[in-house]
């Protein structure tokens, strides 16, 4: 991997590079409060774009797998149908992607693109995308109170499955190539070699970071794995469980590697019908509901389970090689019940002490 | 960008031939693709497969493929029970529709040569277990003894009558019916489908058998108990599970139980498989 370096006032001329380039750059904002989102880059807001800011919780992974997304149009004229699937081809970029938002990307990439089909709406998406990933170094700003990417070994500096990674050394910034698209960006002049001494700088400031992170939430994540993938949880803890679960659905609408989406036809004119697929949600009661109305997950800690079993099981991480659980530490920050991962490894890791006392 | 694999979301245009009533509220449509090539690649689906049926306006469903590949033609037997089905109902012959597919398993019938078939159905059970039958007979050489127990709650919701009439006469196959409640002019046997199984003169071949399972959460129950104590192996027990489904290829995630996407990994599975999956059938 090749390292340099750029000043800390030429940061935003990599945006202007890409969007020289041809591509649409989506970047982060601060809104009000705690409030922060990402939104395409304009020459008017160009200046207000932040490198440390606490993550959004609509996550990037709606560009490559947008929340509502249109499949097709379909035109009805005298009896014949005519389908004409609609695509997306349009170059994009993403700054200040986080490191545990990369392996959410990452994770749709194996999901997606893997086994016996590939998608071809995600395909397309993701061949377009550049991703420009920024190291969480800022602990007030960058690292929230439920972020647990040490745990998800995801962060917080992404290994790789990005373009260009960002590291704020203070006065300067380290960049690294992660694809030769990433490299050729480095072959401008705002790029200059590193030395050795910003290696090291860069190893202490990951240090320092590491110990920034909330210690415990998720130290029993491997042994959660074990326990999942081998059945061996009780149906009481999943109850449990269950029982806090309002069934919002909003755990699997924040989260970065939530795969799951439902189909829906809409009539968009007198003859024409547009198909879109829309995210959908384990946890809402109609997920699994048949025409018929036999449901085999009726019960809310029956879904509960699925969520967290489809999310940690041993057989799925092999399947896809990477975990659908980033470490983002959304669905703790948005879950009204506190069942977001961290609570729900606890409360496994307190039920197991529970029954084989040590 | 270089080629794009195919859209498996883009179903065909396809056009109703007929329609013919089977039983209340279940018909089977005749169908065939707008274009032959497309025909002729769908043609080579397995016995158990299943396609995606769209109606569009109101969506899309997953249904199972009756036909067997040797049959050379293509239909579909639904019961009107939700709304995609409903607008299938409604459907006037000539009228245009699509399909994509055929998707899952289905059933390995080249694995079962030279073992006896035992066919146990309910209902319209027999909808998805009607390709392997079929199949079956028209390889007659492949396989040993074949045997069907096929049960309805009334003589009018048994399945695709002239073909049970003719299983009934064929020669080398023993098809045994029942139905729960008779009705006038009804002179065969009354019962649960299980009962079938303790019929004097019926014997069932447990060596060498694969008995293939198909019907309502409460016949499937009992029936797997029937089948067990009579020495079946849970790996030679053999069903398709429906699911709610919206892709078909294993990525709306619906249809996931435990370990498996019943589209993709099934929808045929061993009740070996069927019991570690831990959900209701």
């Amino acid at each position: 991997m090749k390292a340099r370096i750029l000043k800390r006032g030429d940061v935003f001329k990599i945006i202007d590079l890409l969007r020289a380039q041809g591509y649409e750059v989506i970047a982060p904002f601060c809104g009000r409060g705690r409030d922060t989102y990402f939104d395409a880059v304009t020459d008017e807001n160009r200046d207000e774009i932040q490198i440390h800011l606490p993550n959004p919780y609509y996550p990037p992974k709606r560009y490559v797998f947008p929340h509502i997304e249109r499949l097709m149009k379909v035109e009805r004229t005298n009896g014949d149908i005519h389908i004409e699937p609609t695509y997306r081809e349009k170059k994009r970029a993403i700054f200040g992607i986080r490191s545990c938002d990369v392996a959410g990307i990452n994770h749709l990439d194996r999901f997606y693109l893997g086994r016996d089909f590939r998608d071809v709406y995600y395909e397309k998406r993701r061949k377009n995308l550049f991703l420009v990933n920024v190291v969480c170094t800022d602990p007030d700003r960058d690292i929230g109170n439920e972020c647990f990417c040490v745990c998800a070994d995801t962060g917080p500096a992404a290994r790789d499955h990005f373009d260009l990674q960002l590291m704020d050394l203070g006065d300067e910034f380290m960049a690294v190539a992660g694809t030769p698209a990433g490299e050729a960006l480095l072959a401008n002049a705002i790029f200059k070699k590193a030395a050795p001494g910003h290696v090291e700088k860069r190893h202490a400031i990951l240090n320092e970071v590491r110990k920034r992170f909330k210690p415990g939430t998720t130290s029993w994540f491997s042994a959660t794995v074990r326990y999942v993938s081998r059945g061996e949880i009780l149906e009481k803890t999943w109850e449990e469980i269950g029982n806090r679960c309002l069934e919002c659905g909003g755990c699997t609408y924040v989260c970065p590697a939530c795969t799951c989406f439902t189909v829906s036809d809409r009539q968009v004119g007198p003859n024409e019908i547009e198909r879109v697929r829309i995210w959908d949600s384990c946890g809402l009661g109609g997920f699994t509901r048949m025409a018929g109305g036999f449901n085999p997950r009726k019960a809310v800690h029956d879904r509960r389970n699925r969520r967290f079993f489809r999310k940690l099981a041993h057989y799925f991480i092999q399947r896809e090689l990477s975990m659908a659980c980033a470490g983002c530490g959304r669905c703790a920050a948005v879950c009204h019940g506190d069942i977001g991962m961290p609570s729900v490894v606890e409360m496994i890791r307190r039920a197991t002490a529970e029954v084989d006392p040590a | 960008m270089s080629t794009y694999a195919e859209n498996v979301y883009l179903p065909k245009v396809a056009i109703l031939d007929r329609v013919v009533s089977e039983i209340p509220e279940v018909k089977t449509f005749y169908w065939h693709f707008e274009d032959p090539e497309e025909q002729q690649a769908f043609g080579n689906f397995r016995p158990g497969q299943f396609a995606q049926v769209s109606l569009f306006g109101v969506g899309e469903f997953p249904t199972s493929l009756p036909p067997s590949p040797t049959e050379k033609q293509t239909f579909f037997t639904v019961r009107q029970v939700g709304s995609c089905t409903t607008a299938l109902h409604q459907l006037a012959p000539g009228t245009k529709f699509a399909v994509r597919g055929p998707y899952g398993n289905g059933f390995p019938m080249q694995e079962y040569y030279g073992k006896n078939l035992v066919f146990v159905a309910g209902g319209i059970g027999l909808i998805p277990l009607r390709s392997c039958i079929v199949y079956a007979l028209q390889n007659r050489d492949k396989y040993d003894r074949i045997q069907i127990f096929y049960g309805a709650k009334t003589p009018k919701e048994l399945m695709y009558v002239p073909a049970l009439e003719e299983w009934g006469k064929a020669e080398g196959i023993e098809c045994h019916l029942t139905v729960d409640c008779a009705a006038d002019g009804w002179t065969g046997h009354v019962g649960v489908v299980g009962s079938l199984f303790k019929v004097p003169g019926v014997e069932v071949p447990v060596e060498n058998t694969i008995a293939f399972v198909c019907g309502p959460p409460v016949m499937f129950r009992f029936v797997i108990k029937d089948l067990l104590g009579m020495g079946f192996q849970e790996q030679n027990i053999v069903s398709t599970l429906e699911r709610y489904m919206k892709c078909g290829v294993g990525k709306c995630g619906h249809c996931c139980i435990g370990v498996a996407y019943v589209c993709v990994d099934g929808p045929v599975f061993t009740y070996q498989q069927i019991k570690k999956l831990g959900e209701d059938i």
